[in-house]
């Protein structure tokens, strides 16, 4: 008669290595591969740096069923998870961005319970300028499994970071639902995003909006805020491929600052 | 109050000598009349007989002068001791005991003493032997105490040695008698008026008495019948046995909660007739029997169209607020288990525990393959995806499960189905409704929220490698006429001989006749589970009656066929009987 259950199942720990998984996902079309080894070579050299983890992918890489090859940036992120199970964070960084200050590690500078919790901004309307779903106001540091920005349009998925678990795989996975890749969002993903974090309580109640300049400052003001001596990284928000403001371009003015900055850290 | 001062002397007096003594030599000392040891022992023999007659005389008036403490007033004592003095001057410097006794403590004529009950003892001639102390108790007493110094006897005057019988069992005997309760105290005697003339039973006393008398052997027998009896009631008249199921760490049935969804489309969409109500009445009831008995929660939830659910077009969808608003109400639930309305549990007998939990993991199958009607392709396949999530049985540990569901011939049946409190559950029930996918999906979702669950089991691993699947047979058996286009199915079908748990009658709304099923898998469900006594009367006894008589006996259960399943009585004209 006597019945008890099986204590409940710990998920697997996960030990913390390495603490940061980088994850950038290159657009094969662009055939520029100065500009390309560029940003790679960026991202190794942090990654050494601070003992971290890449996962440099290819859009090709993954099948994305006809979606909008900006779909990749969350397959990538699981299969970052599963390259790297033990990791306890995943930092999705835009192609088009660069990693200024090789001081900073994001577990303590971003993911911090102390810092995340003075940063978040507590009860603002998830998508403004008027989304009646709002962030929580009570939401602990350590709780928070997502940390993302937004910038003048809307939240940004041009920088994000995610702790790794259950969560995450609940959260990738919905988010790459095909009935959403499906749907024809104006902004892909960014708007599946958005749709997500605003219907679904289970997600808005794990993340957190920060400021942009603390993961994803832009390179100019005209969409949000502006990058500045010290923040972590630039994102070259709205970059064409080719032209006068070109991705390339934009990046040669801050391509001899981040080589400095490493190389005499 | 003089008789309650006096009291106490009467009763040193009769009863402990060698304190009297010691009081009395106090009092003597303060007579100053003489010195001699006679008149002393005199005066002494004479004082108690005043508190005697002081005591006595109290029921009338007293015209003595009430003294304040146990001392008798010089003056009086004075008196006394002279006259005592009179009386013993024939017989001075004789200070035998011997004498003394002979020696009566009678007052003469025209002494004073006022009361006649002094005489009745006073000319006693053997005080030495009276074990019982009379009014005159001073002598008495004094004697005792001397014979007591002389090792005559080893006990006070009034012994409590054994005197027999009586003596030795009054106490015992009369406590345990009815006592007739009569007002004593006139301090009491308006709250007496209450209770005057009522027996008290001294139900206690009796009772030790009788054990008390008992022999060993009818002792040790009587202890076993009640044992036997105690057992009976705790665990068959009393709820213990309901509290002893329920309780975790006993038989753990707070664990499980079943939902039944009652009153489907009832509401705004249309009314209910008799045989709606009658299916809802014979349903509820069976479920609440069968969680009465095993001590589970049994929550009943109206699933009536709501205009809630109707403007958001998420009728259906209301299976997920009931799931979490039964996790909310029932804070010790771990497993809910949904029943639809139209289903029954054939065997009540079966616990879940039993039944299901206890092996889970012999029960249940996570790899689809086993059974696969919707020819889902499992495991998934993706280069980006965890080890777990490609596995077609997810992590293989039984407690990573948090959905249990049946498949029947065309997929998923949400009829009846598992699902236990986790982060997990709360993040599917969260995302199971989703605008965007029923936008896109509503049209072909002819199940709504059954194809929206399919529709997640297959695009999102994370959902598959917690979900399993149970044998449709071990909690959602169907009948002939559910799934019938390929004829009778041993995975799906309901079987008399195997005692299948539940029965769901999938569909019956559709051109099948609801009540009808329903009333003969109640009347089944009764027959294949008589008590002895039944099986008794109707197998044997009622054939044998049939066999000689030629008359059928009606039984009160309906007697069924054994051999096919059910009968069911035919489908009425749809549209007819409402």
């Amino acid at each position: 008669m006597h019945y008890a259950y099986p204590s409940r199942k710990r998920h697997r720990a996960i030990s913390g290595k390495p603490a940061v998984v980088l994850v950038t996902v290159f657009d094969d079309k662009i055939d520029n591969t100065v500009y390309i080894n560029n940003i790679r070579e960026n991202r190794m050299q942090y990654a050494e740096k601070h003992g971290y983890g890449t996962l440099l992918a290819k859009t090709s890489d993954y099948d994305l069923n006809g979606s909008p090859t900006s779909w990749a940036k969350v397959v990538a992120m699981r299969h970052a998870m599963t390259k790297y199970p033990d990791c306890k964070y995943m930092w999705f960084l835009d192609q088009n961005a660069l990693i200024m200050n090789p001081h900073l590690k994001v577990e303590d500078y971003v993911m911090g319970a102390n810092k995340l919790e003075a940063a978040m901004r507590k009860d603002i309307p998830v998508v403004p300028p008027d989304s009646i779903i709002k962030t929580f106001s009570h939401l602990r540091g350590n709780d928070v499994e997502f940390v993302l920005t937004q910038d003048k349009d809307g939240l940004s998925s041009t920088s994000f970071v995610i702790k790794n678990g259950e969560w995450a795989k609940f959260f990738l996975d919905t988010w790459f639902d095909p009935l959403y890749r499906s749907y024809n969002f104006q902004k892909a993903e960014t708007h599946a995003l958005e749709h997500i974090v605003q219907w679904h309580p289970t997600i808005l109640s794990k993340l957190a909006i920060v400021p942009q300049h603390i993961i994803n400052a832009y390179n100019n003001n005209g969409h949000g805020e502006q990058y500045k001596d010290g923040d972590i990284a630039v994102v070259f928000a709205h970059c064409s491929n080719v032209g006068e403001h070109s991705c390339a371009k934009e990046a040669e003015r801050f391509s001899q600052q981040w080589r400095t900055s490493f190389s005499r850290a | 109050m003089m008789s309650r001062i006096y009291v106490p002397i009467s009763v040193f007096a009769c009863r402990q000598p060698l304190n009297l003594r010691t009081a009395t030599e106090g009092t003597v000392n303060l007579a100053p009349v003489d010195s001699d040891n006679e008149v002393s022992s005199s005066s002494f023999s004479d004082r108690p007989a005043i508190a005697h007659r002081r005591r006595r005389s109290s029921a009338g008036s007293d015209s003595v002068p009430a003294p304040g403490n146990n001392r008798v007033p010089p003056l009086r004592l004075g008196q006394q001791a002279q006259y005592s003095q009179q009386t013993l001057s024939p017989i001075p410097g004789t200070p035998n005991f011997p004498m003394s006794l002979s020696r009566s403590p009678s007052p003469a004529p025209g002494g004073g003493w006022s009361s006649p009950g002094l005489n009745i003892n006073s000319g006693r001639s053997s005080p030495a032997k009276a074990s019982f102390s009379g009014p005159n108790g001073g002598s008495v007493t004094w004697e005792s105490a001397r014979l007591k110094s002389q090792g005559v006897t080893g006990y006070p005057s009034f012994s409590t040695h054994n005197q027999g019988f009586f003596t030795r069992h009054m106490r015992r005997i009369s406590s345990s008698l009815p006592s007739f309760n009569v007002a004593t105290d006139d301090r009491y005697a308006e709250k007496e008026k209450l209770g005057r003339g009522r027996w008290k039973i001294p139900l206690l006393g009796r009772i030790r008495a009788g054990i008390t008398r008992m022999s060993r052997k009818w002792k040790i027998r009587a202890a076993i019948a009640l044992l036997l009896l105690s057992c009976y009631i705790l665990f068959y008249i009393t709820p213990l046995w309901y509290y002893w199921r329920r309780t975790a760490w006993l038989g753990g049935g707070e664990k499980f909660v079943i939902i039944l969804a009652a009153n489907i489309g009832g509401g705004v969409m249309e009314w209910k007739g008799a045989r709606e109500w009658a299916i809802e009445r014979d349903s509820v009831r069976n479920k609440r029997k069968y969680v009465a008995r095993w001590g589970y929660d049994l929550e009943i939830v109206d699933m009536s169209t709501k205009k809630r659910y109707a403007h958001e077009w998420r009728e259906s969808w209301e299976k997920v607020d009931s799931i979490r608003n039964s996790f909310r109400k029932y804070p010790k639930a771990e497993w809910i288990w949904w029943l639809d309305l139209n289903t029954f549990v054939m065997e009540p007998s079966y616990s879940l525990q039993n039944h299901i939990f206890n092996n889970l993991e012999k029960h249940i199958y996570r790899d689809i393959n086993e059974f696969n009607p919707l020819n889902i392709s499992h495991p998934p396949q993706a280069n980006y995806l965890d080890p777990e999530s490609l596995s077609a049985v997810g992590d293989g540990n039984v407690d990573s499960v948090n959905l249990m569901l049946s498949q029947d011939c065309s997929g998923f049946n949400l009829g009846s189905f598992f699902i236990r409190r986790s982060e997990w559950t709360d993040r599917l029930l969260d995302i199971w409704w989703d605008p965007v996918a029923y936008e896109q999906k509503h049209m072909e979702w002819e199940h709504k929220e059954q194809d929206a669950l399919e529709q997640l089991y297959i695009n999102q691993p994370w959902i598959r490698s917690h979900t399993a699947f149970l044998p449709q047979r071990l909690i959602n058996s169907f009948p002939n006429g559910a799934c019938s286009d390929n004829g009778n199915d041993s995975r799906i079908h309901y079987n008399q001989a195997d005692r299948d748990f539940v029965v769901n009658m999938a569909g019956c709304e559709w051109g099948r006749d609801c009540w009808g099923e329903m009333y003969n898998f109640r009347e089944l469900s009764y027959y294949l589970n008589r008590n002895p006594w039944e099986r008794f009367k109707e197998d044997l006894v009622a054939v044998i009656w049939e066999k000689l008589t030629g008359q059928k006996v009606k039984c009160a259960i309906g007697q069924l066929p054994s051999g096919p399943a059910i009968t069911l009585i035919p489908a009425p004209v749809p549209g007819l009987d409402r």
